[in-house]
């Protein structure tokens, strides 16, 4: 590489990382005041105008405190669990495409993009266990393991979905899979990939209602039960990063990326930059507006409805997108089959957990019809 | 499935609704107009003396002991001004203490004490919140004033006691 | 089992403080955990004694009626109705139609505010953020409907022996109309956001079951022996007050379960919402209060009396010894007794289940520490 085009990756990565800051830094803001709205409230709105200050105000509050390191310890691996799990999603972003005319808008978009970006995401798993271990606190071991397993059984569906969805586009280049998709985006054949792939991937991040190994309205924080101040900030930022690194992906393996749908425009990298930030901000507000109703699943039940429902509709997933493409039926059948998929499981859901609860009010109505005194009470 | 759609629905819809918080210290809401806030002293404009006699009805009926008074002979009685013999020399209320019931208001004999539209309590020392008897006399005189309060009529008197 | 035992371990104790967001007020309970199921639980309580009782034999009735507002803080009108009731009947007071019907009103609303809390603190503890607040919303409405009737959101100190204090402010029948539309939309919006969520029902179906005989036997009143299938409603079986006069239904669940305990609270509400519309159609007008003495002295004697709250049975014994200050009086509070069951119903739970059964009980550290 010569000095110049060396100067030009440094630019490229320190543009990427200032805005990657903003936008993590946005979305904090953002995710207050929207669950304000939700909640018929007002979120921030003191610090600057609109609050919009507000998260260089944690931040400030954050980097102030004091760090208490227990003194049983392990320090290296104490040191260095935050590190583990901050670093990888950032270097996944290295190769994610924003927009692309002639040239792409990535730092470096490789061929085995959609591998590169899988393989990393595993990586910050193992600083979940370091960070449980390395407090020395018996609550943290316990939510270390909890969030291994959750975090584990999760990255499967969200694989065998960027499988199913490798299989319609033949090739692993994030780039050719956003252009494969100019016209018809990928939610249009694969609606239960992009249902599955979103659902897991907020598991992955650990948001509600999947939030249970850092739940605070439980007994303890988890993993993170002995980290505060700047080293706490850094799990946190983590995990906003990693949620919107998710709305990427949903947007540029089902959404379109950068093309309006049905619509074939000469390309303009200005255009697609912005088309891309709006879709990904779309569905970062989806995950946020989940927040705001869902109630938090218990350890055992989010491993059940790992393993018995999702796992094995992304297999099934995987093997009738590769039955469809090979025997070259149209694709339509199947964004058919994976709509009457969804809805079958729907129903099945329905009636196994909704239906007996109606059941019981039902009863419990006529019961309070026919009250009838009982004597001697 | 479906009850979850149900619930993002209705969260959605309360999304688009205004909000229901008002942004305290800029926005007040509205206080009733029975609102009972802390005990004040009302002060007859008239006569210019306040309508408490310092009979300490009020004070052996309550159930903090949150006030204390004194009284003493009426000056303005000898002159002829006004019909009260006594009048209220001090009297203090540790607004801390009192816990807002309003049975000083009931007991009174004279319509002496109200109970006032004020709520807010924060001093800045240790003992802010003893309320003496000009205190009392100026936050009774700006409660007179935002409800133009008029002593109620008596109804014809009967030993009830 | 055995290789555990070979192993010696010792079961970890986890302490769920007195402050803890999720335990309601400042209650202490210690659970033996062995992984993640729960093998026992001992709650410590008496953070918030205040010492009511011994504080009531030295004031006389009518300041009693303040401190009885704060025992069960969330259902300040039923306290109050309780207190009044009783002395009333040792003295042998009748009160005036119309206050009675005032009384009634608000003790219902007081009922819905209360379930409302209920419902609010149960999504929360569930994990659900804002169901909390739109249990408040409502809850508000209603207390600003309060405070233009009694001068307070909360400690009214409005009933009187023999009546009430004053009689109802002019706008209050439009604004009852009103909140009585906005409850009705409120309740129903719970329904659809949490009732009958997978989720929600996930975690509340078949966990801390209790039977009928068990919650007899441990002392349940109100809607958690309600919810196990024993059909006790005090309005129904015992009536005080004017309640055989409406007709409205008790819902009765059928397992024990917390979501029966959730579900019996919120067709609560919409009973109450049909009490408070039959009530506002037979109010007759009249005096508020009967011609009592300002200070009461009841003849000497004792009596006990007991009514409806929110949290189940609430019972006042007064031994009275002719003067105007009880000489001794006994509170008997539904949440304190229904704390008993608590080990009971969690046998077999997970440690995330503790803290589900706990809110579905619905305690009130006023009144289990009084």
């Amino acid at each position: 590489m010569s000095i110049l085009e060396l100067f030009l990756l440094q630019i490229k990565i320190v543009l990427l990382f200032g805005g990657l800051t903003i936008v993590v830094l946005s979305l904090t803001w953002l995710e207050r005041r929207v669950l304000g709205k939700i909640q018929r409230r007002i979120g921030p709105n003191r610090v600057g105008p609109q609050g919009l200050l507000q998260p260089i105000a944690d931040a400030i509050k954050l980097v102030t405190k004091e760090d208490i390191i227990p003194e049983s310890a392990d320090k290296l691996i104490y040191w260095l669990a935050p590190i583990v799990v901050f670093v990888p999603p950032f270097v996944i972003w290295v190769t994610i495409p924003i927009a692309s005319n002639t040239t792409t808008l990535a730092v470096n978009n490789m061929h085995l993009g959609l591998l590169f970006v899988i393989a990393l995401t595993v990586i910050s798993i193992t600083g979940l266990v370091m960070a449980g271990w390395g407090s020395a606190n018996k609550y943290a071991i316990l939510g270390g393991l909890r969030s291994t397993a959750q975090l584990i059984s999760y990255e499967i569906p969200l694989i065998m979905v960027a499988i199913s969805v490798l299989i319609l586009c033949q090739t692993t280049d994030l780039k050719e899979i956003v252009d494969k998709q100019n016209i018809i985006p990928y939610a249009l054949y694969l609606p239960l990939g992009l249902l599955l792939f979103f659902i897991a991937g907020i598991a992955e991040v650990g948001r509600v209602p999947f939030d249970i190994y850092h739940a605070e309205s439980e007994i303890v924080g988890g993993p993170f039960v002995e980290y505060s101040g700047a080293h706490w900030s850094v799990f946190y930022l983590a995990e906003y990063i990693q949620t919107f690194t998710i709305a990427v992906l949903t947007t540029l393996l089902f959404l379109g990326g950068w093309h309006i749908p049905f619509i074939s425009l000469e390309e303009n990298i200005v255009l697609g930059f912005f088309i891309t930030i709006i879709k990904a901000y779309a569905v970062v507000m989806i995950i946020f507006w989940f927040r705001g109703t869902f109630p938090r699943m218990r350890i055992d039940q989010l491993m059940a409805f790992a393993w018995k429902i999702l796992i094995p509709l992304s297999f099934a997933n995987v093997v009738i997108s590769s039955g469809i493409i090979f025997y070259d039926i149209p694709l339509i059948v199947l964004s058919i089959i994976n709509i009457l998929i969804t809805l079958a499981i729907g129903y099945v859901l329905y009636n196994k957990f909704t239906t007996p609860a109606k059941i019981d009010a039902e009863e419990m109505l006529r019961k309070a019809r026919n009250y009838k005194l009982p004597e001697g009470i | 499935m479906l009850s979850s759609m149900r619930g993002l629905m209705t969260t959605i819809s309360e999304f688009f609704r205004p909000i229901v918080t008002a942004q305290y210290p800029e926005k007040h809401l509205p206080i009733a107009d029975r609102y009972m806030g802390f005990p004040v002293l009302m002060y007859d404009g008239v006569i210019d003396e306040p309508y408490c006699t310092g009979c300490m009805v009020c004070v052996r009926n309550c159930p903090t002991d949150c006030m204390s008074a004194i009284m003493k002979d009426n000056p303005k009685n000898e002159s002829g001004e006004s019909k009260r013999r006594k009048i209220i020399d001090e009297f203090e209320i540790n607004l801390g203490r009192c816990i807002l019931c309003g049975i000083c208001v009931e007991v009174c004999n004279f319509d002496a004490i109200e109970m006032s539209h004020q709520h807010e309590l924060s001093v800045v020392n240790r003992n802010g919140n003893r309320a003496n008897l000009p205190q009392l006399l100026e936050m009774g005189k700006s409660y007179q004033a935002e409800t133009n309060w008029t002593p109620p009529i008596k109804p014809p008197k009967e030993s009830k006691e | 089992m055995s290789d555990q035992q070979s192993l010696n371990s010792v079961d970890m104790l986890l302490n769920m403080g007195p402050q803890h967001p999720s335990t309601h007020g400042v209650f202490r309970m210690v659970l033996q955990i062995d992984g993640e199921r729960v093998l026992d639980v001992e709650p410590y309580i008496g953070y918030l004694h205040r010492g009511s009782e011994k504080l009531s034999e030295g004031e006389q009735y009518a300041q009693i009626i303040t401190l009885f507002d704060r025992l069960d803080y969330l259902a300040n009108f039923n306290n109050e109705l309780v207190i009044c009731m009783t002395v009333e009947k040792l003295m042998g007071v009748e009160v005036p139609e119309r206050a009675e019907y005032i009384r009634v009103i608000l003790c219902e609303l007081n009922r819905i505010a209360s379930h409302f809390l209920f419902y609010g603190t149960m999504g929360m503890d569930a994990g659900a953020s804002t169901p909390i607040l739109y249990g408040f919303r409502d809850r508000e409405k209603i207390q600003s409907l309060f405070e233009s009737v009694s001068g307070a959101r909360m400690m009214h100190n409005y009933f009187k022996i023999g009546g009430i204090k004053a009689d109802l402010p002019s706008d209050f029948f439009e604004k009852i109309q009103w909140l009585l539309n906005e409850i009705k939309q409120g309740v129903d919006q719970a329904d659809s956001l949490l009732s009958f969520n997978e989720i929600f029902l996930n975690r509340t179906r078949n966990i801390g079951i209790i039977n009928s005989e068990d919650a007899l036997d441990f002392g349940l009143t109100g809607p958690n022996l309600r919810a196990s299938g024993v059909p006790y409603d005090i309005r129904k079986n015992d009536p005080y007050s004017i309640y055989d006069r409406f007709s409205f239904d008790i819902p009765i669940g059928d397992r024990g379960d917390v979501w029966d305990r959730y579900f019996v609270r919120i067709q609560e509400i919409r009973e109450s919402v049909k009490i408070i519309e039959q009530a506002l159609k037979q109010i007759p007008d009249g005096e508020i209060t009967a011609n009592v003495r300002r200070i009461a002295r009841p003849p000497k004697g004792d009596i006990f009396v007991h009514a409806e709250n929110p949290r189940g049975d609430f019972g006042v014994y007064l031994v009275s010894d002719g003067s105007d200050k009880p000489y001794r009086l006994k509170i008997r509070p539904p949440s304190f007794c229904s704390l008993m069951a608590l080990k009971h119903m969690m046998r077999n739970a997970y440690v995330s289940d503790a803290v589900m059964i706990l809110g579905s009980i619905d305690i009130v550290l006023g009144e289990v520490d009084r």
